[in-house]
């Protein structure tokens, strides 16, 4: 069979070249998106800590779930945070109501009558520290709550304290090291508000974490417990291959 | 005698009031150090909290000062 010499007719037997169109290769150029790979150890499990934990919306809750602002300086950069909770919003009772009544003390002062012999001056000045100190009494107390956080996050549960604006406690358990969960709700305002200690006995140094008066106590145990099972299954695919 | 008690209160205020604006700057100290340790959308008004009532320490002591 004779060959063509006309470049534009093809033999039958050539084997046929069909050249891309320049959108094809446009398509081609383009960059496949490549998933996000999310820093949690399965991504069913994304949705499924909602079921279990529920939402939160308002930032100043005591039960925080998958807070998006919320970081902490120890935190690795693939750590994500499931839940933030702090103490019970209700243990805050006990200093609100002594912080009210520390502002009107000073109403109290005028039926005392030696008090009348001192200027006016040092009067007001004497009131002008008794508000700084409520003030600061009611300022203290606020921050040793809001920063007394516990978090459990896709690696660890973790136990940040502030006491007295000068002692900062940090503990952390891994969350393949944690052996046992329990909680204990005590008392009417316990029972009646839904909060209680969280303890978590571990494998580590520090072998327990306990969080302290924490609102849902069932729910942080029912995270902690699908976390490690996750955990566990995720070592048991590991070791299998 | 009442002018002796009037300059030891004097004192007194004095000192308390020193003391205090040491306790206000140690506050605001801690405050930048707790924002810094955990990071939440609240921290810039709690910082601004603690230089707000370090200032009133300031004018506090000065107040004391003029008594």
């Amino acid at each position: 069979m004779n060959r063509s010499k006309d470049l534009d007719t093809i033999a039958p037997d050539d084997e046929i070249v069909v050249s891309k169109s320049i959108k094809e290769k446009k398509l081609e150029k383009k960059e496949i998106p490549i998933e996000e790979t999310k820093p949690i150890i399965n991504q069913d499990f994304d949705y499924s800590f909602h079921d279990i934990l529920g939402h939160t919306k308002s930032p100043f809750s005591a039960f925080l779930v998958h807070p998006k602002v919320l970081t902490f300086s120890e935190q690795d950069e693939a750590e994500e945070i499931y839940l933030a909770a702090r103490p019970h919003w209700i243990n805050n009772l006990s200093w609100v109501i002594l912080a009210t009544l520390m502002l009107f003390v000073p109403i109290f002062f005028k039926y005392f009558s030696f008090l009348n012999f001192f200027p006016v001056q040092y009067q007001l000045s004497a009131l002008l520290f008794w508000y700084i100190i409520t003030f600061i009494y009611a300022f203290e107390r606020f921050l040793s709550w809001y920063f007394n956080l516990f978090l459990v996050t896709n690696h660890r549960v973790v136990d940040i304290d502030f006491n007295n604006l000068l002692n900062k406690h940090f503990a952390t358990a891994n969350l393949n090291m944690i052996q046992d969960v329990s909680s204990s709700v005590r008392g009417v305002f316990g029972t009646f508000f839904n909060f209680g200690d969280v303890l978590i006995q571990t494998a580590s140094e520090k072998n327990q974490i306990n969080f302290e008066r924490v609102p849902n106590p069932e729910k942080i145990i029912k995270l902690l417990k699908e976390l490690r099972d996750l955990e566990e299954q995720k070592k048991g695919e590991q070791d299998n291959g | 005698m009442e002018g002796y008690f009037f300059i030891f209160t004097k004192g007194f205020f004095i000192l308390s009031s020193i003391l205090y604006l040491v306790f206000a700057l140690i506050v605001v100290k801690q405050v930048t150090s707790m924002s810094k340790s955990v990071t939440d959308k609240f921290n810039p008004i709690l910082v601004i909290f603690s230089y707000l009532h370090l200032g009133f320490s300031i004018f506090l002591t000065l107040t004391m000062f003029g008594l």
